[in-house]
């Protein structure tokens, strides 16, 4: 048997775009499956802010497998149990909220690949079920994703950046917000300007970043630098739900 | 306390309509929609996950942003439409309702004495409710698919059951008998829904059908004034529209 190889991390060591699907609100597996014909590169699985937890991870990162999207789980805390377990349970991409500096960014790495790049504790993962060296062929097809949202891990982001193997360093703009003393303030044109500013220093030190993307704001996105995008898909139904509704009370009431 | 008012068979008597959202089958994601203050939810079980098992959370969450929610049951049987009811379904919907005969036993189990024969339990809906069993016909909504052609030919006397809310066109299962197996946007298939929606009208009944996004624009125009729409058809639409714009970029 072959390794289920990483489509999301191929596409951006390739250079290519990565639209990955927000799982927001999307608490099961079937729910997952019905969006096979999106085809989307990844599905984002909620667990630091959703219910996406060791009880469920297996059936949930299986239902990704099988409409051929990456799974990318969001953990609750920089531990390195909770990242090899997520991986262990078929997860192969992490994201790490609250990263702030080198020695955090290294623990995300130590956590997440097996020796010599780390020391992720010994275990075959569902995706190295019946797979020959899965231990030698693990840290390829896993993906590190890395959240720098206080303003202390934008003034650290010289040194964070110096580690190497993680796969992409995102600015998500709510918590940075709240750090600069602006909560609930994302869109504030000062947390724009940090937030652009830090993409921008990012891709320039030839590393990958991401971002929530819409389609008014991905073009900005992407000349940023951004190649990974999270895709929300809330807005869609509320605006799909709102056209029939306009559609059906012009025509009927 | 107050029975929760159902918010669609008020929609329907004041002529307005209602689009039933489905695919959601998750409490998580109709709480999620309540910023767009949608009236009804469609949990699916005939084909999909719903059952006894997750009807309380489902209608609990609907409840909770004041939207109607529907149960489909799996089959015109007395017993599983009340066990909806019971759990907290403000509306049942009864698939391949065929005959007159069908069409009174799915009144029967949907309303209490001296309307039909619902079975004695209090539901969630009546937790707390003062003569709930004297209320709670009057906050049930019932709805009834005409999706085979033997339902189209007994139609006249199935629309004399009175206390059907919807009679709805299925054009899903219609397409397959009719000879245009998965092509319900077919102008055979619409010609046939069509001429139900007619019928059910002009007999002074509310009709309902299927609106999707490539069948939206037509159903909303047909007479039928309860709809059901996929929120899975407006993710795909979202998705599609932001890989576009990508492809773009990036050729």
């Amino acid at each position: 048997m072959e390794i289920r190889r990483n489509i999301a991390k191929e596409r951006l060591h390739q250079g290519k775009t990565v639209s990955c699907f927000a799982g927001w609100g999307f608490s099961g597996p079937d729910h997952i499956e019905r969006l096979a014909p999106l085809k989307p590169h990844g599905i984002f699985l909620e667990g630091e802010h959703g219910n996406v937890d060791p009880a469920n991870l297996s059936n949930y990162t299986r239902a990704c497998d099988i409409i051929g999207a990456t799974p990318i789980v969001r953990i609750n805390q920089n531990d390195q149990g909770v990242i090899y377990r997520t991986l262990d349970l078929g997860a192969l991409g992490i994201v790490v909220p609250h990263v702030n500096n080198k020695e955090e960014a290294e623990n995300v790495v130590e956590g997440g690949k097996f020796y010599p790049l780390g020391k992720r504790g010994s275990f075959t993962s569902r995706q190295g079920i019946g797979i020959e060296n899965y231990h030698d062929l693990a840290n390829n097809q896993t993906m590190l994703i890395v959240l720098l949202e206080d303003i202390i891990a934008v003034e650290n982001l010289d040194s964070i950046l110096e580690v190497d193997h993680i796969d992409v360093f995102m600015v998500p703009s709510g918590d940075l917000a709240q750090s600069m003393g602006l909560p609930g303030q994302a869109n504030h044109p000062d947390v724009q300007k940090v937030v652009d500013d830090t993409m921008r220093r990012i891709s320039k030190k030839g590393k990958i970043t991401g971002a929530i993307a819409n389609k008014d704001n991905v073009k900005n996105l992407y000349d940023n630098g951004a190649r990974f995008f999270l895709c929300d898909p809330r807005p869609y139904m509320a605006e799909g739900f709102s056209k029939y509704q306009d559609f059906a009370s012009r025509n009927i009431k | 306390m107050e029975i929760r008012k159902n918010r669609i068979k008020q929609r329907l008597r004041d002529g307005k309509h209602v689009i039933a959202i489905e695919n959601l089958n998750d409490p998580d994601l109709v709480e999620l929609f309540a910023p767009n203050d949608p009236h009804c939810f469609w949990f699916e079980g005939e084909h999909s996950i719903v059952n006894p098992q997750n009807i309380g959370d489902l209608t609990r969450a609907s409840d909770l942003i004041n939207a109607t929610s529907v149960v489909r049951v799996p089959r015109p049987e007395y017993q599983l439409i009340y066990h909806a009811f019971d759990l907290g379904a403000q509306g049942v919907a009864v698939p391949h309702v065929k005959s007159k005969v069908d069409a009174e036993l799915v009144v029967n189990a949907s309303k209490f004495s001296p309307i039909g024969q619902r079975g004695m339990f209090t539901s969630r809906q009546g937790i707390g409710v003062e003569d709930y069993f004297n209320k709670a016909n009057d906050e049930t909504f019932v709805l009834v698919f005409i999706e085979d052609l033997i339902a189209i030919e007994n139609l006249d006397e199935i629309l004399e059951v009175d206390n059907i809310d919807v009679f709805f066109v299925g054009p899903g299962d219609l397409s397959q008998e009719l000879g245009y197996i998965g092509q319900p946007d077919h102008p055979e298939v619409r010609k046939v829904v069509q001429n139900t929606i007619d019928r059910i009208t002009s007999a002074g009944k509310v009709a309902g059908t299927v609106a999707s996004i490539t069948s939206y624009e037509w159903a909303m125009q047909t007479g039928a004034r309860f709809f059901l729409s996929g929120a899975i058809d407006w993710i795909q639409q979202g998705f599609a529209e932001i890989k576009e714009v990508l492809k773009q970029i990036e050729n």
